[in-house]
């Protein structure tokens, strides 16, 4: 058992460079094939399928050898786009059976079938619907089940199309498996039979440390693999970060009205898709296959993340006819970035908040129109300083976070508690916190003081105002190891007219000015 | 509750009273009361008075305001109102139009009014007097009842709080009643 999995199922396709080129041409299925890499004289077989094995040709064959034994091969360049394209094609259809996979190579994959009794049955339903989820993608695989990925993978490749070990008897099964069934090193397979070896119990009873002695690290990975033992950590595979959809079209399309409904048809595929799996597109990326053979390449940044076909479908179509092809257009191809999908938040019955779309646009109006530096989210700055706070970007958070947090409650209950005259009408509110409406910057008063409390207000532009009951001073200060130190007293203040000032007295320039008003 | 009477998705709610009434104290009483719910708040400050320490003192979760600062711009500040009032998502929209604000046009308010409607915002203009006149589903005034000073000695040491009364001047679709409604309230 590794990392918690106690079953596993090992999907192995085989000749999978074979098969890949036959899910792109069906027809090929029907006739031996060999892969082939390299110019001539050179060109060598990597990969043949199973009508063509059965002919004699055998990978690292040459082509000329290859062209002898099987008169009736058909020849195939190595398609790497193909390959990649049936290796995530097959994770996909695994993918559809258990959410655990580990992607082991081109045309294996491991399964987690922890939890998966439940929803399909026995081991053989399991693996029965594994064998049919490869088919609906085009590919023929096989089957292998047992306690360990190394004992999956050797039972995937002998015996029946699902083969199931049962558990606790991989070893015992495994060992009467010949060792010339599975594929090996030719150095290996010389020593094997040097050794006299033929089947894998015959491998498993040697000691461990004697083989890796004997042949290093090939020799340990031989012997693990007929005892059945992992020893490498499970790889889980995720689904990858890019989300593709492409499509030909069987005329060349020379106008943007004629190729407008291909895109939208193309962007609908991927968007349902991307609905499917909770994502936004953040970007795009179109590719379409021109006439000339060339393409016709262009990127689409997204102004908010969106998975709604219609509006992306005006942005390339405005994207293309700013930037038209050079030749027509036989081919198109979409490339989304995703992001996950921010869920909306609230209750039931409260709004969600702004679309990011329309939230972007409505900042960057109200920046043009009061500048960049009077729009955000205001932020206190930690420091004892009067009126310290910045403007920061605003953006739409996890409102949950925020609204539920210790600070938040602790905050909320402060500001209820606080202030207060108490009130014996029936028609009293509950209790707020008393706020300060600034002046900015603070306005420069001449004070009169009697027994060193302010008494007389009076504006530079002239009059006066009698101070009617003043609270203070509160004393502080601040920065005194720095060149802004300063140091002030405050005091609150009601004035005749009925207003209710903050008035700050600064004792290191000895000004006297009106902080802010009590609102 | 105090909140609930004052603010109504899509209607537009005026509070006008004198300095040291009581008005910004209950504008920022609704900042809370919508931020502390996770909802965005915009405040459109047209006089820069905006107090973001005393607000965070009071419970507003500052991170869900977007403050607009029109530095004395009035006309900047309705355009920005304007903006923010036709921005769907919005639980408050709050226009602080300071304390000589013009009486904005009957096109202006109703235009406002029509922006709030058809976005579901709720929008609040705080002033010193009347600006949006009938196009208010709902206005109010404030007027200070009372002060409260607290301090060990007979020399007042702090300003307690203060004790305000809000009497209902307009109620659209309201029967018209002799009796004027009023409300305390204790900042």
């Amino acid at each position: 058992m590794v990392d918690g999995v106690t079953r596993v199922a090992c999907v192995l396709v085989e000749a999978f460079a074979a098969a890949a080129l036959e899910r792109c041409e069906p027809v090929l299925r029907e006739q031996p094939l060999a892969v082939v890499t390299g110019a001539p004289p050179a060109t060598r077989v990597v990969e043949a399928n199973a009508r063509a094995r059965a002919e004699g040709v055998r990978p690292g064959s040459s082509d000329a050898d290859a062209t002898v034994r099987c008169p009736g091969l058909v020849r195939r360049l190595a398609a790497l786009d193909a390959e990649a394209a049936a290796r995530h094609a097959l994770l996909e259809a695994c993918l559809a059976v258990s959410p655990r996979l580990e992607d082991a190579g081109p045309g294996l994959v491991h399964v987690d079938l922890a939890g998966l009794r439940r929803l399909f049955g026995d081991e053989a339903a399991i693996g029965q619907q594994l064998r049919r989820q490869a088919r609906a993608v085009g590919l023929e695989a096989r089957v292998g089940i047992a306690g360990s990925r190394t004992a999956a993978a050797v039972a995937a490749r002998v015996g029946p199309t699902v083969h199931v070990l049962a558990p606790g008897a991989e070893r015992a099964t495994l060992a009467a498996v010949p060792l010339a069934t599975l594929e090996w090193s030719e150095a290996l397979t010389a020593t094997f039979t040097r050794w006299g070896l033929e089947t894998l119990g015959d491998l498993a009873a040697l000691p461990r440390d004697g083989v890796g002695a004997r042949l290093g690290p090939a020799g340990l990975q031989a012997h693990d693999r007929a005892t059945g033992v992992d020893r490498t950590p499970w790889a889980p595979w995720m689904a990858p970060l890019f989300w593709e959809e492409a499509q030909g079209v069987e005329w060349e399309i020379m106008t943007l009205p004629a190729l407008a409904p291909v895109l939208e048809r193309v962007l609908e595929r991927l968007c349902a898709r991307l609905v499917a799996a909770h994502l936004v597109a953040d970007a795009l990326d179109v590719r379409l296959a021109l006439a000339s053979g060339g393409h016709h390449a262009r990127s689409v940044a997204l102004a908010a993340p969106l998975a709604e076909p219609a509006p992306i479908a005006a942005l390339l179509t405005l994207d293309i006819e700013a930037h038209p092809p050079s030749a027509p257009v036989t081919g198109v191809a979409l490339s989304a970035r995703v992001v996950p999908r921010r869920a909306a938040p609230g209750g039931l019955w409260e709004p969600p908040p702004p679309a990011p779309r329309d939230l972007a646009a409505v900042l960057a109006r109200l920046t043009t129109l009061v500048g960049s530096a009077n729009v955000g989210a205001p932020v206190v700055v930690d420091s004892h300083r009067p009126d310290a706070c910045a403007l920061v970007g605003f953006e739409v958070g996890d409102p949950d976070m925020a609204s539920n947090s210790p600070a938040s409650r602790h905050l909320a209950e402060a500001g209820r508690v606080s202030g207060g005259v108490g009130g014996d009408d029936s028609c009293e509110a509950a209790a707020g916190t008393l706020a300060l409406r600034r002046l900015r910057p603070p306005r420069t008063v001449t004070v009169e003081t009697r027994d060193g409390r302010p008494a007389h207000v009076g504006d530079p532009a002239g009059g006066g105002i009698v101070v009617v009951t003043c609270a203070g001073p509160w004393r502080a200060s601040g920065d005194w190891w720095d060149v802004d130190v300063w140091a002030r007293d405050e005091w609150d203040v009601a004035l005749a007219d009925n207003t209710v000032w903050r008035l700050v007295h600064d004792r290191l320039k000895h000004e006297w000015s009106l902080d802010g008003v009590y609102d | 509750m105090l909140v609930h009477q004052l603010l109504r998705q899509g209607a537009m709610t005026e509070l006008v009273g004198p300095l040291s009434s009581g008005r910004t104290s209950l504008l920022t009483l609704c900042l809370r009361d919508v931020t502390r719910r996770g909802r965005l708040a915009a405040l459109v400050d047209t006089d820069h008075a905006f107090d973001p320490v005393g607000a965070a003192a009071a419970g507003v979760e500052l991170r869900h305001v977007l403050w607009v600062r029109a530095e004395g711009q009035r006309r900047r500040a309705l355009k920005a109102a304007d903006l923010l009032a036709r921005c769907p998502g919005f639980a408050l929209v709050a226009l602080d139009v300071g304390e000589s604000p013009p009486r904005l046009s009957l096109a202006a308010a109703f235009r406002l009014r029509l922006a709030a409607q058809r976005s579901g915002v709720a929008l609040l203009v705080v002033g010193a007097r009347r600006v949006v006149g009938g196009a208010a589903a709902l206005s109010i005034a404030a007027r200070r009842d009372r002060l409260a000073w607290a301090g060990p000695g007979p020399v007042p040491r702090r300003l307690a709080g203060m004790r305000s009364e809000f009497h209902l001047v307009r109620k659209q679709g309201a029967p018209a009643t002799t009796e004027a409604e009023r409300l305390w309230w204790t900042a």
